[in-house]
């Protein structure tokens, strides 16, 4: 016999599972995932500024930098000030799907592609961003590789104020309704990596990055 | 691992008297404790919520079998690759196979418990596959001649940074440091290379989700990321009991988790990973193994313990409990210290393995009040000590008194009697005294503390007498 | 109000006071006190033993001796758990007894609790004066929500100064059977009870379970603290000084 029928029948086993009632809880099962029923969920503001008030506060907590724009294409220039503000040099590896912004009129030089261990700087958008806890989720795609967000020391997010939704159940129905399927790697990232091991002592910059700067786009 | 529950009171006894491990475990203390505190008050409905986490955790384990068959269905729809491990050894036959097929030489790790019930370092280095553990934590432990961990979100609770300051300096051969930041550092500069180089990740899981085929890992260092972005070959080792339904459970379960573990409303990492990389995809596995483990777990499943299956290892329980307050996680002998522990290694490892853990607590139920999926540790605990007496695996001399007790105490004028000679007998014992520095029936209690003398007489006789003047 | 008090093995042997105590601040309440002569202990230790079948008899005979009494009152808030919560799962695979045990479940009641929300006792019998420190016992705290009951009590009494100490929802460490089967862990966590309880800066340590009283007062003693005396929250109430 193999594993995996030795373990399930011994779970069927302990279910007393009757063979005559396996379909019908194959329904139910299946209604259970259609009807995706949500918890208890803490309140949250309705409105969108008041949304993105409750983000920027609880991406603070995070130990999140936050900037914020009046338009996309003022993006460029808030990275610069917020690289020039650290004495950092002006170089980043920024999301492919971000290489029309013009950023050489910044002053940065980015290369558009994935991320190698030397990059300092890494750039990238966000699928959406939750309200809730201050916390961006990235889809993985070709034109958004996931190591943009990890390698780097310094991780600089542009966050769309259109994409604040108040939590993660908002989250996924959103990537339900815009990319049928989920990506190969959904990343939920809230504040610089950080670890608590020695002495239950917070340090930031564990193995992703050291900060996390959001520049959050009021407009288009 | 060997488990060395049998060993807890010589463990016990060895934590009690060690120094350094106690002024460690007060701080971790107060950190766990009181952030936890604060966290939970975020949440509008903290009850509300862990009744939902408890029943969306019952849920599925109803139904196990069908909920694993779904999960199966749609992990393997996207590519993925699911595998059944009954035992530690047969996690360790897979992973040393799946790294043969894929030309591994390094394993990256990140943080998982069931390799640890495995011993799965062992196994891959005798496979010829370099594991590196890449949680801070367990790389410290891996360093110290592979060290067991001592709590289960916090491995190296029990080491000072001075220990980790001595450690790091023999090991990396660099000068000491004694900062926390510039150690981290220097860790992070050492695992980086390794993250870079790996063949394969490891990771564990904290959820699978039966909707989408996905495995949920959460941390907060990115070593979890790291381990399932970089190397050619992702393997998730976890248990069969943590299927949830679907993205919205989820998302509940996460308000509850990191609060619960760390005091945080969220860790910084939340990866929900799907299948294999696109050929387009410029990171990412080319393979995704999961490895769904028994380990115990199957023959758990519609017994009256089905309720520790429900267990997401948060660890607040043992963060809460003052036994492991007290001794740490060491005393505990195997993977899981704490009432969690002392409920699953009788259960995984065999009741007569772990004599003493079901006993060595107070039943304060601090840990089920704050457990997040509302398990009843002390009662599950309290069956275990049913279990152990069914079994006549308790100790003569505690049966015996146990017997002689019951039946005094169900005859009252033998109770009488007893406990005539007993007040009197203790307070010939205090000598005129308030209290009894030995107490020879009971010399456990007379250890650390004096035993109080009685009054001299039983409240029946002082009450009889009263009856008798009016 | 016809009240019969379930002693407790531990009062009964070692603190027969506590009992009087009880009996005094029940009275004072409007009630009329008995104390069945045939009563024993509650089962608790055979029951958290794994002694299932010590349990069933101790819950029977439990059941039987105070059929017919209007309420029951223990001074322990673990002795009235174990009546009220353990006693209907003990019974429950038996039904007439199931009902039994359910029907006694809706009479019992821990002291305090009792005196506040059944007996709503007004004037205190005692006249204590000095400072304390409060210690919720776990099985009365977390199974019967024994909190604001004691401290409502320990309130209407003007010579008392209540002084909370830090965690005093913690554990003391004494766990029945565990504090003799782990005495040194067991001891190890009275340790820092007693050091959170003299932090208080109180002179008495006041609780409502025999058990951890015991073991707290024994405990300080070892370390050698002579001046801070432990009493049951009934002593206190009925104290003259």
């Amino acid at each position: 016999m193999s594993s995996r029928e030795d373990i399930l029948g011994r779970v069927r086993a302990g279910l007393s599972r009757d063979p005559a009632h396996t379909s019908a809880v194959r329904q139910d099962i299946d209604t259970v995932l259609a009807a995706r029923v949500q918890g208890p969920r803490p309140a949250m503001p309705a409105d969108l500024a008041a949304l993105t008030a409750r983000f920027a506060e609880k991406s603070a907590v995070q130990s999140s930098t936050i900037d914020r724009v009046a338009r996309l294409a003022d993006a460029p220039a808030a990275v610069a000030r917020y690289l020039k503000g650290l004495d950092f040099s002006l170089a980043a590896v920024i999301w492919p799907s971000l290489a029309a912004l013009d950023w050489r009129a910044a002053g940065l030089a980015v290369e558009a592609r994935g991320a190698v261990d030397s990059d300092m700087v890494g750039i990238t958008g966000c699928f959406c961003a939750i309200a809730e806890t201050g916390t961006l989720m990235a889809c993985s795609a070709p034109d958004h590789p996931a190591t943009v967000s990890l390698l780097p020391e310094t991780h600089i997010a542009l966050v769309p104020m259109s994409r604040i939704v108040p939590a993660m159940e908002d989250a996924w129905a959103l990537a339900r309704a815009e990319l049928g399927s989920l990506p190969r790697a959904v990343n939920f990232i809230s504040g610089p990596s950080r670890t608590g091991d020695i002495e239950q002592t917070i340090v930031l910059g564990a193995h992703g990055p050291y900060r996390v700067h959001l520049v959050i786009i009021e407009g288009e | 691992m060997e488990s060395r529950s049998r060993h807890f009171k010589a463990n016990a006894a060895a934590s009690l008297a060690n120094p350094v491990l106690q002024a460690n475990l007060k701080t971790a203390k107060g950190k766990f404790v009181d952030k936890r505190a604060i966290a939970i008050k975020e949440i509008d409905d903290f009850e509300g919520s862990r009744e939902a986490a408890r029943n969306i955790r019952n849920r599925v384990l109803e139904n196990l079998d069908l909920w694993l068959e779904k999960f199966e269905e749609n992990a393997t729809a996207r590519g993925a690759t699911v595998m059944w491990a009954k035992d530690g050894d047969e996690i360790c036959r897979h992973v040393a196979e799946i790294g043969k097929r894929h030309g591994v030489q390094k394993a990256a790790k990140s943080k998982s418990m069931l390799s640890e019930e495995a011993n799965l370092n062992m196994a891959l280095t005798a496979a010829g596959i370099r594991p590196i553990e890449t949680d801070l934590g367990e790389y410290i432990l891996q360093i110290n001649n592979n060290e067991a961990p001592s709590h289960i979100i916090a491995p190296v609770v029990h080491k000072s940074l001075d220990e980790v300051a001595d450690l790091f300096h023999q090991v990396h051969k660099t000068p000491r440091k004694t900062e926390i930041p510039a150690l981290t550092r220097e860790a992070r500069e050492v695992l980086r290379e390794h993250f870079l180089t790996a063949d394969m990740g490891i990771s564990g899981g904290n959820f699978l989700i039966a909707e989408t085929g996905s495995v949920a890992l959460v941390t907060n260092e990115g070593n979890g990321r790291m381990v399932t972005t970089l190397p050619r070959v992702h393997v998730v080792i976890t248990g069969i009991e943590k299927v949830v339904p679907t993205l919205e459970d989820l998302s509940l379960l996460m308000r509850l988790l990191p609060r619960s573990a760390t005091g945080q409303s969220i860790s910084n990492y939340v990866s929900v990973l799907t299948g294999v990389k696109t050929p387009a995809e410029r990171d990412g596995p080319e393979h995704l193994y999961f490895i769904l483990v028994d380990n115990g777990r199957a023959d758990v499943v519609g017994t009256e313990f089905q309720d520790m299956l429900r267990c997401i290892r948060c660890g607040a329980c043992m963060n809460h409990c003052p036994v492991y307050q007290t001794i740490g996680g060491h005393a505990y002998g195997w993977v899981y210290p704490g009432p969690m522990g002392s409920v699953l290694t009788p259960l995984y490892t065999g009741l007569e393995n772990a004599i003493d853990l079901p006993q060595a607590a107070t039943l304060c139920n601090q840990c089920g009040v704050v457990c997040p999926v509302m398990i009843p540790l002390p009662e599950l605990l309290r069956k275990l000590r049913e279990k152990q007496v069914e079994k006549h695996l308790r100790p003569w001399f505690e049966r015996i008194a146990l017997k002689i007790w019951a039946g005094v105490a169900a005859s009252p004028p033998l109770y009488a009697l007893g406990t005539w000679l007993g007040v009197r007998y203790l307070k010939w014992l205090a000598g005129g005294r308030d209290r009894i520095p030995v107490l020879g029936v009971a010399p456990g209690w007379t250890l650390g503390r004096d035993f109080p003398a009685p009054e001299g007489k039983t409240f029946r006789e002082q009450y009889a007498e009263r009856q008798g003047k009016r | 109000m016809r009240v019969a008090l379930f002693v407790t093995c531990l009062v009964d042997l070692m603190r027969p006071r506590i009992g009087f105590a009880a009996i005094e601040l029940l009275e004072a309440a409007g009630c009329a006190v008995t104390a069945p002569a045939s009563q024993t202990c509650c089962g608790q230790p055979a029951w958290n033993s794994g002694d299932r079948a010590a349990a069933v008899a101790l819950a029977k005979k439990v059941i039987g001796e105070f059929t017919g009494s209007e309420y029951v009152v223990a001074p322990s808030g673990s002795c009235a758990d174990q009546i009220r919560n353990e006693y209907p799962a003990i019974l429950a695979d038996d039904p007439e007894w199931h009902a039994r045990a359910l029907e006694l479940a809706s009479r019992v009641y821990e002291l305090t609790d009792f005196l506040v929300n059944v007996a709503h006792l007004e004037n205190l019998p005692g006249s204590f004066t000095g400072s304390v420190t409060y210690h919720d016992s776990c099985t009365g705290l977390r199974s019967m929500g024994i909190k604001e009951q004691p401290r409502a009590l320990l309130a209407k009494a003007p010579g008392v100064e209540l002084k909370e100490m830090v965690a005093a929802e913690e554990c003391c460490g004494f766990g029945g059977t565990f504090s003799v089967k782990f005495g040194e862990i067991s001891a190890a966590i009275a340790a820092k009870k007693c050091g959170n309880a003299c932090a208080s800066g109180a002179d008495t340590i006041v609780g409502g379970d025999l058990g951890c009283l015991l073991n707290i007062e024994g405990k300080l003693r070892r370390m050698g603290n002579e001046e801070t005396q432990v009493m049951h929250i009934a002593e206190v109430l009925t104290a003259q000084k």
